[in-house]
């Protein structure tokens, strides 16, 4: 703890907070861009950060880049933070997005409402302290750094629409936090310990007739999670949030669904691992039939949506679904497969989220509606006359057009783009899982994957064929060019994923690895001893 | 003793969910109030109850960890109050823009037919 | 080898690179895009010539590249004479229809967007004959798919154009789909994806539990693409792309990629009864529906899109029928379709170019204006009807010979060549047709423009085919004999079946086949010409259009029932959610507990004690009448709420935790304050006498419910607090903070030290919540816009003024300053005092009950008493405190105090500490902590002031702007920041 490297791990809380401070200090909206200025530096620094701190994680023969004891407190009596592969890779993705969002947001959306920079910047605090912490008790205090900077953000502009979302979004997570007090503060009461690593040790002793309480208590706190990410029946409130979000802010918020998984994928592996004794697996069939449910209502939904921001959130739940079904299999191919698919659909989600605001702008509203019946009736050919001489497509909508047929590729699954890779290795994981046959899960698992794709694939068309061919005549939106950037730019995130697909699957194994084999994790926080016999194999 | 509090406990949670489910916002809050309430005994409730063992260390040294009430449950009792009295303010305003645009108090902000 | 490997890689990369550089020329620019186009597709033409050597004799060439090797997937491109076939035509038709696009664009069509997708489709084709590897297989099989969409609907203004892509796209790619699965399933067979060894499993294969599945996944893919029956729907209505695209895709290439497929994994799948009845069967039923529908289309390119349904048919059906023969019949009439059927497309191009009209019963006598397009026609048409001397009648021949041979022997076996020559009738028929009605009769009359020849290079496309048509027609054996019998090695191993490519075997029955069928298809033809000329679409299936119905059914499916679903499945509503919420997290807590039941509790520790449960019996009766009265009265309600809280308070101390008691008190006391300054916007609410409707009886229901779930959820939660409670205690960490507070946190109350030093990070945390909060809160309601009936003042205060104003001797508002002078001074002189006691608060915080966050938010109650004694305007006025400000140095504050450690290279938020004695408070502990407490004390007042400010704000701004709503109204940013 003496070079300065070592507080990296602390950096990506503390930069956003410390940034945050010092725009209300100036004066909040005093000097906008003032704040704009440290907001972009800061998010390109934490991008910086999370490219070294994902290095040093994957260096380390442990996969753990550093356990940070805040307060020099020894865990499991003080707040520790943990950088592992699976910490590093999230606080990536999350810069990166932050990065397009923020530069998106520099064009206009700043400016529709007041203190944009810092509420930006306390969501980034909430996101990687969610990322990193290593205590039951703290995750709880930055899911609301988080959520309370969310409802900032998601009402950001505000309007109607806005805040009658905004306030269905608000109560269910207050609720929410309730269960998560109730959940967290039920382990504590039976295992007595708020370290996560700490409590892995523990539940394997943790006596016959306490058992009952303390899947009690684990089960409220996933409830909790599951709200988060978004799992049916609880994420009705999903759809019109971030339909209503402001464009950058539903960009970034595409992240926000992914914490809730995330904690489910870190916690549940190590909790309820191989090596949690009688409580093994506890949930697990729950988690896959949930995420399985999950996706066909987002099938579905995005089917039935009219307007694009309701089928970019449907997506939202689809992308979530995959997730949570994916983890509920509990095999470690399927999981890193998992990893992969958040990486690719989170950063194909939120460029859509960029794209739609920058499409929808040209076009008068309720153009949607005409959609189906258009395809219903089918357009009067015969008063039509058929020119067969095609139009020139001005350079920004056939670049809109372009990025939009990426993005649907990514958010279906299809080539060339890290949907597919994803999507194959999903299933190619799953059906190889168990030697032999394949067994049902695995079928369903295959069939509602691939029945989403094609609803994806069905809606999206119907979306992009109403918007960039139906109306020709449309008048073309104006777009700035640091808007058409981050869009640009995230989709290039994907092809490099896509290209790059053998080093990230291989870190991605990695990865799954050491959280179904959580011992490294529990001797990186607690020190050598602290694994107990039945759990090292 | 226990009892009680469990009852106690039960009841604050019980009215909170009631009026949680409530159509009208004001309705809501209060119930949130209420359940942080039930919330926040049951987190103390969670170190097991001690009566006359405040953890405040009665000589300045090592403090003999039989004579005090568990105090990480109350630390955690304290951060929770301070966040849930934040939220609670949020979600106020936003019940009284939502108000305030949309002309109801209802928690869908419009009334509902039939 | 390594040479050409290479350049097997660069075959693969050039389209697409081309595709690329195309898409930048400017939209006039046709003559250098088809320079482009063209060198390119004949560059890989050469390319893949050169590359013949590799291959012949079952010769293999490779070039592997591993992609992600660790999920099985690696970028292998493998030619063999099968593929290099198939690049051969791709490349080589290319160029053709290129060298045609040229032409058959208008001058004014922005051809960049074209060439560049067409270049990209070419890639992508030659990336399906080439994949060595299933999987990169199926990623270029749905690019294909996405790029024939993007071609089809190029002139995307035509309604008709955006139909059929969306279809083609939509039939394809489930196809696609479903394929995929199929390579998943036969990857989990096999354990590999890698051409090569899938190939060589076999037998493994046909004996697995899931060949079936398998099969047919894999045959909906090749089927779909292949448009055969029942998926044939979306071909004719993909003739909606421009012509080079429907000679390309539609009859050459594209459509191929099924058939291609079945021959390319016969030797893994074929071989079994399925594939027999299942692959026969498609392709006989679409042979003979595409030739019946064919024969009554007026549209040219109608015509020839349900031939090309037809001829795919019959290839199907000779993959179908499982012999060696049969798939070399098959390979064979794949060459020949492709050379015959592009150039008639292009033909009914030039027609319709010259002509400016596609449909045969306006067309008529065109020999006399374009000669040689005629004859071109004419003798391509002639090898789509199978007429001797022409490469259609061998292949067509070696069709029969296959159909005369026993399979199964079922009876449809040994009907098999009378269905056939019938089916073959109608193919003449419609190639006679094509023939007779449009090239011959009389001068044609009203067309839009006057025919004439095309220019040279545009004809000659389809010249060079038919050449090819007549050449491998006559001397098949020297021009297409050692392709094929190197395409076929590689498909069927070194021992190729007896096969003769000769145009005279003899009197054999498959030649008397050919002449019934020719003979007969003429004759059919005279018997319907009358009709033809008048019918629109076949009869019977003349009402059945593909199109309408495939739309509906999408529409009904993909939208409709979507829809519905999801109104079932979803809600927009807030009180089902948290119902659903509810429920979920009554099952996640009950469940394990019922299942795993609890063990005996540990008798209770503590006695029981009358005050504690009288107090207890007071705070239940208020939280249910809270419960009864929070509709209708609220402000009765809220105060019952306030009762609650401090029962609330009360038992914290009797529960041993004065700090929350503390806190718990001045925390409730500013909650009320701000809610009761909410009340005022809220809507009056008279409780109205219960009518006794049927809605009335619903929502009695409703409650009942709810009710049941409130009292669940009470129940759970205090049935859990007891088992614990009663549970002995586990020896978690809680006891080690009672050893340490003093020694290594150098405070007496534990709580306190736990919250600014063992776990500051939460308290962090925290106050940056509290923050958050207060700038939102902030941002609201600055554009905050009062409902109209709440914005006038409160009846109250209206009769005061009323009073006022109705006695001369006072002035409007005097009650009130009367009402409130005494109380205000009072209040007035507490604010001093309450600063102090939140300083000292502040300061003894480490050792007894209190702290920063205590300290902050007592102070701001003394601001709050301010406000009650005088008002908002007033305190506005003289408010000396920035809160924003405030709140952000009181962040960096505590930031600082904790970074301060880095300086002595410790974690963040290591504290230290000292004490000092102080004269009245006594020894003060001077921790790095009080610094952080500091902090904690500042961004709390600033907090709180904040929200106080903006909502109590509001009163204020209503009466300035009564009512109007647009007018700009003072934001409180003035006053805060």
């Amino acid at each position: 703890m003496s070079r300065l490297s070592d507080h990296l791990i602390v950096a990506p809380i503390l930069l956003p907070l410390v940034a945050g401070a010092l725009m209300l200090a100036l004066g909040g909206e005093r000097r906008r861009s003032v704040n704009a200025a440290i907001n972009v530096i800061v998010t390109f620094a934490l991008v910086a950060i999370a490219v070294v701190l994902l290095c040093a994680a994957d260096a380390a023969p442990s996969g753990v880049a550093g356990v940070y004891r805040l307060g020099d407190w020894a865990p499991p009596f003080g707040i520790v933070l943990v950088a592992d592969r699976l910490a590093a890779m999230m606080l990536l993705l999350t810069s990166l997005l932050a990065s397009a969002a923020i530069i998106f947001a520099l064009a206009r959306w700043h400016r529709v409402g007041v203190l944009f920079h810092p509420l930006f910047q306390f969501l980034l605090m909430g996101i990687n302290g969610a990322f990193l912490t290593g205590d039951l008790f703290n995750l709880f205090v930055f899911i609301e750094v988080l959520l309370a900077a969310s409802y900032g953000l998601a009402l950001h502009g505000g309007g109607s629409p806005r805040v009658s979302a905004g306030l269905h979004y608000i109560v269910v997570n207050l609720a929410a936090s309730l269960l998560f007090l109730i959940g967290v503060s039920l382990i504590y009461g039976v295992a007595g310990t708020l370290n996560m690593a700490d409590l892995a040790a523990r539940i394997p002793a943790i006596p016959a007739e306490d058992r009952g309480l303390l899947e009690a208590g684990a089960g409220i706190l996933g409830i909790a999670f599951l709200v988060k990410a978004g799992m049916w029946p609880l994420c009705f409130w999903l759809p019109p949030t971030y339909a209503a979000a402001a464009a950058p802010v539903a960009a970034l918020f595409a992240v926000l669904t992914k914490v809730g998984a995330y904690i489910v994928i870190r916690l549940w592996p190590l909790l309820f691992g191989d090596g949690a004794g009688a409580s093994a697996h506890f949930g697990g069939e729950w988690l896959l039939l949930g995420g399985m449910a999950t996706i066909l209502f987002g099938a579905i939904g995005s089917l039935a949506s009219q307007d694009m921001p309701r089928l970019a959130a449907y997506s939202v739940l689809v992308s979530s679904g995959t997730l949570l079904a994916a983890v509920g299999l509990g095999q470690t191919g399927v999981t890193s497969a998992a990893l992969f698919y958040l990486i690719s659909s989170t950063l194909g989600l939120s460029a859509f989220f960029l794209l739609i605001e920058l499409v929808e702008r040209g076009r008068e509203p309720g153009a949607d509606v005409f959609a189906v019946t258009r395809e219903l009736y089918g357009d009067d050919v015969d008063e039509e006359t058929l020119t067969e001489v095609g139009i020139a497509v001005p350079v920004t909508l056939a670049l809109l057009g372009l990025a939009f047929i990426f993005c649907a590729l990514i958010i279906a699954g299809l080539p060339p783009l890290s949907g597919f890779v994803a999507k194959f290795a999903l299933l190619g994981a799953a059906l190889n899982g168990s030697a032999g046959t394949i067994s049902v899960a695995a079928w369903a698992f295959l069939t509602i994957l691939i029945l989403s794709g094609f609803a994806a694939l069905i809606a999206l068309t119907r979306a992009g064929i109403n918007v960039f061919w139906a109306s020709a005549d449309r008048t073309v939106p104006r777009v700035t060019l640091i808007e058409m950037v981050p869009v640009v730019f995230l989709i290039m995130l994907c092809a490099v994923q896509t290209i790059e697909a053998g080093p990230i699957m291989r870190y991605m194994q990695a990865t799954a690895q050491s959280l179904h084999a959580p011992q490294d994790y529990i001797r990186g926080v607690l020190g050598p001893a602290a694994v107990p016999a039945e759990q090292v194999r | 003793m226990e009892a009680v509090l469990a009852l106690g406990i039960g009841v604050l949670a019980g009215s909170g969910v009631w009026l949680i489910l409530r159509p009208r916002t004001f309705q809501v809050i209060v119930g949130l109030s209420l359940l942080s309430y039930a919330v926040n005994l049951f987190i103390v409730a969670m170190g097991r109850i001690r009566t006359d063992a405040a953890p405040i260390l009665v000589s300045r040294a090592a403090g003999d960890p039989a004579q005090y009430a568990d105090p990480v449950p109350q630390a955690l009792v304290l951060t929770a109050i301070v966040i849930s009295f934040a939220t609670t303010a949020l979600f106020l305003v936003v019940l009284l823009v939502s108000r305030g645009l949309t002309g109801t108090d209802h928690v869908d902000g419009r009334e509902p037919e039939s | 080898m390594a040479t050409s490997a290479g350049l097997l890689a660069f075959l693969i990369l050039l389209p697409f690179v081309g595709s690329v550089a195309a898409a930048f020329f400017p939209a006039n620019a046709r003559n250098a895009e088809a320079y482009l186009a063209g060198g390119i597709a004949l560059v890989a033409l050469a390319v893949t010539v050169s590359m013949y050597d590799g291959v012949v004799g079952g010769g293999v060439i490779r070039y592997d590249l591993a992609w992600a090797p660790d999920i099985g997937l690696n970028f292998q491109i493998r030619m063999d004479g099968f593929a290099w076939l198939f690049s051969a035509m791709l490349t080589g038709i290319g160029f053709l229809v290129v060298l045609y696009a040229r032409y058959y664009m208008s001058p004014n069509d922005p051809v960049p967007r074209f060439f560049s997708f067409l270049l990209a489709f070419m890639g992508a084709m030659l990336g399906i004959v080439l994949s060595g590897n299933l999987i990169q297989l199926v990623f270029f099989w749905e690019l294909t798919s996405l790029f024939s969409f993007l071609l089809i609907g190029y002139w995307s203004h035509n309604a008709q154009a955006r139909e059929g892509a969306r279809m083609a796209l939509i039939v394809t790619s489930a196809g696609g789909l479903c394929l995929f699965a199929g390579v998943l399933v036969i990857g989990h067979i096999v354990g590999s994806y890698d051409l090569d060894r899938v190939l060589a499993a076999g037998d493994v294969i046909r004996r697995h539990s899931l060949y079936v599945p398998a099969l047919v996944l894999i045959l909906l893919g090749a089927l779909t693409k292949s448009a055969q029956f029942p998926f044939h729907f979306w071909l004719p209505h993909a003739m909606a792309a421009p012509t080079p695209v429907s000679a390309y895709l539609h009859s050459a290439t594209m459509v191929k990629a099924g058939v291609f497929l079945l021959i390319r994994l016969w030797p893994a799948l074929g071989g079994t009864h399925e594939w027999l009845v299942f692959v026969a069967t498609a392709g006989l039923v679409t042979f003979i529906l595409g030739a019946f529908i064919a024969l009554f289309q007026q549209d040219l390119k109608g015509l020839l899109a349900y031939s090309t349904i037809s001829h795919l048919g019959l290839t199907t059906l000779l993959i179908g029928l499982d012999t060696p023969l049969g798939l070399v019949a098959a390979t064979f009439h794949i060459m020949n379709h492709a050379t015959f059927k592009a150039s008639l497309f292009m033909a009914a191009g030039i027609i319709d170019h010259e002509t400016g009209t596609r449909d045969i019963r306006r067309l008529s006598g065109l020999r006399r204006y374009m000669p040689i397009t005629a004859v071109l026609a004419m003798v391509a048409a002639a090898a789509m009807a199978g007429v001797p001397l022409l490469n259609g009648f061998l292949s067509k021949e070696m069709f029969f010979a296959e159909t005369i041979e026993i399979h199964d022997n079922s009876y449809l076996d040994r009907a098999l060549p009378y269905i056939v020559t019938v089916a073959s009738m109608l193919t003449v028929a419609y190639s006679f047709r094509f023939i007779r009605d449009v090239f011959f009769g009389p001068p044609p009359t009203d067309l839009p423009h006057m025919p004439h020849e095309p220019p040279f290079l545009m004809r000659f496309p389809a010249g060079l085919l038919v050449f090819l048509c007549v050449i491998v027609g006559v001397i098949p054996g020297l021009t297409v004999g050692p392709l094929l019998a190197t395409a076929l090695h590689s498909v069927l191993g070194p021992e190729l079946p007896k096969y003769s490519l000769a145009i005279w075997h003899g009197f054999t029955p498959e030649f008397l086949m050919s002449i019934v069928a020719i003979a007969g298809g003429v004759a059919l033809y005279f018997l319907l010409r009358s009709y033809l000329l008048v019918c629109d679409g076949p009869p019977l299936l003349g009402r059945i259009k593909g199109q309408r119905l495939f739309e509906l059914v999408l529409v009904a499916v993909s939208f409709r029932f979507a829809r519905r679903l999801e109104r079932r499945l979803g809600t927009r509503r807030l009180q089902p959610q948290l119902q659903l919420l509810v429920c979920a997290a009554l099952v996640a807590g009950f469940a394990p507990v019922v299942m795993r039941g609890t063990g005996s509790p540990v008798p209770v520790s503590t006695a029981f004690d009358v005050t504690f449960a009288i107090i207890w019996a007071v705070a239940i009766a208020c939280a249910l009448a809270v419960a009864y009265q929070a509709k209708f009265h609220r402000l009765f309600a809220l105060i019952l709420l306030g009762g609650a809280g401090l029962l609330v308070c009360v038992s914290f101390v009797w529960l041993s935790a004065p700090d929350l008691a503390l806190t718990q008190l001045i925390v409730e006391t500013v909650t009320t304050v701000l809610l009761l300054l909410g009340l005022r916007w809220l809507p009056k609410r008279f409780q109205s006498p219960e009518k006794s409707t049927f809605a009335s009886i619903v929502f009695r229901w409703y409650r009942i419910r709810d009710f049941a779930l409130a009292v669940a959820a009470g129940a759970g939660l205090a049935a859990l607090a007891y088992l614990v409670m009663t549970r002995q205690r586990p020896d978690g960490i809680g006891g080690y903070f009672a050893e340490n507070a003093y020694t290594q946190g150098g405070g007496t109350n534990i709580i306190n030290v736990i919250l600014v030093d063992f776990r500051a990070f939460d308290t962090f945390g925290e106050i940056t919540v509290l923050g958050v909060v207060a700038i939102t809160v902030f941002a609201l309601l600055r554009r905050f816009r009062p409902a109209p009936e709440s914005i006038p003042l409160p009846e109250q205060q209206l009769a005061q003024n009323s009073y006022d104003i109705a006695h001369p001797d006072r002035s409007k508002g005097d009650t009130v300053r009367g009402a409130m002078a005494t109380p205000s001074l009072m209040m007035t002189l507490l604010f001093p005092v309450i600063g102090m006691t939140a300083l000292y608060l502040l300061l003894r915080g480490h050792d007894l009950p209190g702290g920063g966050f205590v300290a902050g938010i007592t102070m701001a109650v003394a601001f709050i008493v301010q406000y009650m004694a005088h008002g908002t305007t007033f305190v506005e006025e003289r408010l000396r405190i920035l809160p924003v400000r405030w709140m952000g140095w009181g962040l960096l504050l505590a930031a600082g105090c904790g970074a301060g450690a880095f300086v002595f290279g410790r974690p963040f938020l290591k504290s230290a500490y000292f004490y000092i004695e102080v004269p009245v408070i006594g020894s003060v502990p001077v921790a790095s902590a009080l610094v952080f407490d500091l902090g904690v004390f500042a961004l709390v007042i600033g907090a709180t002031i904040l929200m106080l400010i903006a909502i109590a704000h509001q009163s204020v701004r209503s009466q300035r702007a009564p009512g109007s709503r647009t007018a700009p109204v003072a934001s409180p940013s003035a006053e805060v920041v």
